[in-house]
């Protein structure tokens, strides 16, 4: 693949960023390294863990597999941008009140899964919950307590 | 970039100068140190040689203002310890949790300890805690009854606050009581601890005091620290295991885009680049003659073992055993065994390191930065108090961030280029070139006499260490013999090292027998069992899963182990489904009785036994370092499959707690029983009976339709 440095446009958690980047670099190396938001993490490299997970245009990616370049001219959200004026989303809240994490790396990228399986299904049963996250690896084996998470965060997005 | 992103704080340069011995004495306040116990051997607590000035030992100490510092030498690695010793600290001092902060993993900054494979790092750092806390307290206590002229009983201390008891609305801050002054005690006397019955905060399932940061992508793991001038390294890997390096031709990586340096130092080679992906581009360009060594077979691994096999230690024996063997009514012999396998932690090793003239700072991800501190010490030729290791967040680690392999790799290169290096692992790096649990090969003979109890039991214990292989029952003729092993990869420290192989063996051999003799494998076990704790966790296991009264429909089965690793004791029932045609176990339901003494947070500790459930599975089911011709095949989460949210069973969790003994509480206990309560479960429902990890679907398969 031919790789050279290009200007991409990407908006990240509202804010336009003008990146000269080699679009071939995969979006996790982007915005960890260029954009400084290290709260997307590179567990694999193969997409297979699903620790780098981060919404496209509210699409859950693995962006340690996908290039920079696809991302131009569009919107891109990471564990960073979730919160919104201070206040946690619900999907933060119940990690928090479930306390669904031990070394909390595998988090964010979970929680990110979690987000966008909301998106599309606000009322998931817990097989949904399994099949939608079954591609996120946690190690800690924290998993029972993840489904319960996303269960306190559909009840908490429903009222 | 055209506007601010998330901008992060630059990590501001610690220097390994600015001691522990430079931040006690800035300000007044109380400082309450590390002291050898009388009855600890020298060398194994504190640190012999220049850096053992005693200031520099410090476990605790209360700013003049109030607030709490606690140092300890344990890093982080998700089991919650930041918070259970703030809870503990904050019990011995009456004050409320939230005025206590811990600094972890620093060696400039907490004693070192040295760690103890028996004691639980809860326990081995959290009772010192509280003795510094305690010794602060009763210190604080005096001054305020010295002041009132008072004596000491009619004082206490309360939310931060000394009070006098007769007169209810008489306090004085503990700022006020410093008064700017500084005071330093020693530990060593005994303190009183706050009994059980008085606890207030320990006990409590207090939320993790850094749960907002990790929710929040906030909490920072050694690939998120960032140094100014920092490059970025990757190591060019040998073609195979054992290779060794002849010669390198690092020319044409050196031209290559972004490199800063190739850095060829006797076995250390790596690109050493302004971006972490031009250092890997860059490596593919190194032209590199390697020398294969012996290549390591999967196919001859446990002969290997057998015939390598050099006693480790002397033989643990009670009674005779062969005499016993001799005169048994019937006997029993099996062999078990168990795979490599990988720690695999979601987040791969890595490490951060710059130098500062004669000084080295590495920020590392291990669960023991003193070891780290020493290799990378050993590795430059430097003194211990020359390098300072600041542990970050670590994300997942169970005993395979032990080495200091990283830290000293990353502080070669940091300087051979004279300017901070960060050097992380790729997946595949990680499944391949870290070091990996133990294989185990087990020998188990064991004779029942004219009662149909067991009266010998002989062990025989290879490679994988002899660690909660004693059998905890009264067998009257015991032995016990480990042996050493020539392995064919890299073995290293692993969650409760064999303790979980032995533990199989042991509790399917048990399993085993009740069978042939028809009894029920919980009696069968009662009936040797006189630790009542033990009993106790076994008792409440079989009643919360209803084992007396409950079958489990056709096709299921039902399993049963125990085990004592430390001050804990562990039983578990498994439930578990074969499908009969592929030999494909499916757990349906764990329950696990757990008794580690004093619970320091329940809620913490259910999390951690719930996640040593979930990783004995993966090994217990599928979990396999694979290796062919000096090549390990599972490089990948697809070749080397963890468990994930499709395998995770109903887990009931049930804390018969000890609160007088210290607290013991961790996930590895749980991790003990679980391989054998599942292979015990298989047996149930078809008929198999498996001595193997993981327990291969194709032995099951051929059991189950015979």
């Amino acid at each position: 693949m031919a790789s050279q440095s290009e200007g991409i446009q990407i908006r990240v958690n509202g804010s336009l960023c003008q990146l000269e980047v080699d679009s071939s670099r995969s979006l996790l190396s982007v915005l960890r390294t260029e954009l400084r938001l290290t709260g997307t993490k590179y567990g694999c490299g193969a997409g297979e863990c699903g620790a780098c997970t981060v919404l496209v245009d509210g699409e859950a990616v693995r962006s340690c597999i996908f290039p920079a370049g696809h991302a131009h001219g569009r919107t891109v959200t990471t564990i960073e941008g979730l919160a919104q004026g201070g206040r946690l989303h619900p999907v933060q809240e119940a990690f928090l009140e479930a306390q669904a994490f031990q070394c909390g790396y595998c988090t964010p990228g979970m929680i990110m899964g979690a987000v966008s399986l909301l998106r599309k299904e606000p009322n998931p049963t817990e097989l949904e919950i399994r099949r939608a996250l079954a591609d996120h690896l946690c190690r800690c084996g924290v998993y029972p307590r993840i489904i319960r998470a996303v269960q306190l965060a559909a009840a908490k997005m429903s009222k | 970039m055209s506007e601010d992103v998330g901008q992060q704080r630059e990590v501001p340069i610690n220097r390994a100068g600015m001691t522990r011995r430079e931040f006690l004495r800035l300000t007044g306040g109380v400082i309450v140190l590390f002291a050898l116990a009388p009855a600890a051997e020298p060398g194994t607590e504190g640190q012999p040689g220049p850096d053992s000035a005693e200031d520099l030992n410090a476990w605790l100490r209360i700013q003049p203002d109030g607030r709490v510092t606690i140092f300890a030498p344990a890093p982080e690695v998700g089991q919650g310890l930041r918070t259970s010793l703030a809870q503990m600290a904050a019990e011995e001092l009456r004050a409320p949790v939230s005025c206590v902060e811990v600094v972890l993993g620093d060696t400039a900054r907490a004693p070192r300890l040295a760690p103890d494979p028996d004691q639980p790092t809860l326990s081995a750092v959290g009772m010192r805690v509280r003795a510094a806390a305690a010794e602060a307290r009763e210190l604080l206590a005096a001054m305020a009854a010295e002041k009132w002229d008072v004596s000491r009983e009619l004082v206490k201390l309360d939310g931060g606050q000394v009070v006098l008891l007769p007169r209810p609305g008489t306090a004085v801050s503990i700022g006020e009581l410093i008064g700017g002054r500084r005071f330093v005690r020693r530990l060593g006397r005994p303190t009183p601890l706050t009994p059980p019955s008085e606890h207030q905060i320990i006990g409590e399932s207090i939320a993790r005091l850094d749960g907002p940061a990790i929710v929040r992508g906030q909490a920072r793991y050694v690939g998120d620290v960032l140094l100014p001038n920092m490059a970025y390294a990757k190591l060019l890997r040998p073609p195979c295991l054992g290779a060794r390096l002849v010669r390198a031709d690092t020319r044409a990586a050196s031209a290559q885009p972004g490199v800063i340096a190739v850095v060829h130092e006797g076995d250390l080679i790596a690109v050493v680049a302004s971006r972490p992906n031009l250092a890997e581009k860059a490596t593919r360009h190194i032209q590199a003659t390697w020398e294969e060594g012996a290549h390591p077979e999967m196919s001859t691994l446990y002969q290997g073992l057998r015939a390598s096999a050099e006693l480790a230690e002397p033989a643990r024996q009670q009674g005779d055993v062969e005499a016993a063997l001799a005169g048994a009514r019937r006997g029993y012999s099996a062999s078990y065994r168990a795979a490599f396998i990988a720690h695999a932690p979601i987040e791969p090793h890595g490490a951060v390191a710059t130098t500062e003239g004669a000084t080295v700072v590495v920020y590392a991800s291990t669960e023991r930065p003193f070891a780290h501190r020493e290799g990378v010490a050993e590795a430059l030729g430097l003194r211990a108090s020359q390098v300072r290791v600041i542990t970050t967040a670590v994300g997942g680690a169970f005993g395979g961030k032990d080495g200091p392999e990283i830290s000293v790799q990353a502080a070669r290169l940091a300087r051979a280029v004279g300017r901070p290096v960060m050097l992380t692992q790729s997946r595949e790096e990680e499944l391949t070139w870290n070091y990996f649990r133990p294989a185990a090969l087990i020998d188990v003979r064991c004779g029942v006499g004219e009662t149909g109890g067991i009266i010998a039991w002989d062990c025989d214990v290879f490679n994988c260490g002899a660690r909660g292989a004693w059998p905890p029952y009264g067998f009257p003729h015991r032995r016990l013999r480990s042996y050493r092993c020539n392995a064919a990869l890299r073995q290293g420290p692993w969650r409760g090292a064999g303790g979980p192989a032995n533990a199989f063996a042991r509790e399917v051999h048990l399993d085993h027998i009740a069978s042939e003799l028809g009894e029920d494998p919980i009696d069968f076990r009662l009936r040797h069992l006189s630790d009542r704790r033990m009993i106790r966790a076994i008792q409440a296991v079989a009643e919360r899963y209803g084992w007396r009264v409950h079958r489990p429909p056709t096709g299921l089965g039902v399993g049963f182990a125990c085990a004592r690793d430390g001050g804990s004791c562990v039983a578990e029932i498994a439930e578990v489904e074969v499908e009969r045609l592929s030999g494909q176990v499916c757990v349906r339901r764990v329950v696990v009785a757990q008794d580690s003494g004093l619970v320091v947070n329940p809620d913490n500790l259910r999390n951690q036994i719930e996640g040593a459930v979930v990783m004995g599975l993966g090994f217990t089911l599928r979990e396999a370092v694979r290796y062919e011709q000096g090549r390990v095949l599972t490089r990948s989460f697809a070749s080397y499959p963890i468990l994930t949210f499709r395998d995770v069973p109903r887990i009931d969790i049930l804390l018969p707690a000890s609160r007088d003994l210290p607290p013991n509480g961790d996930g590895t206990p749980a991790l003990y029983a679980i391989p054998a309560a599942v292979a015990n479960a298989v047996f149930d429902a078809v008929g198999a009976r498996v001595r193997e990890l993981p327990l291969p679907p194709a032995s099951i398969r051929a059991a189950a339709n015979r």
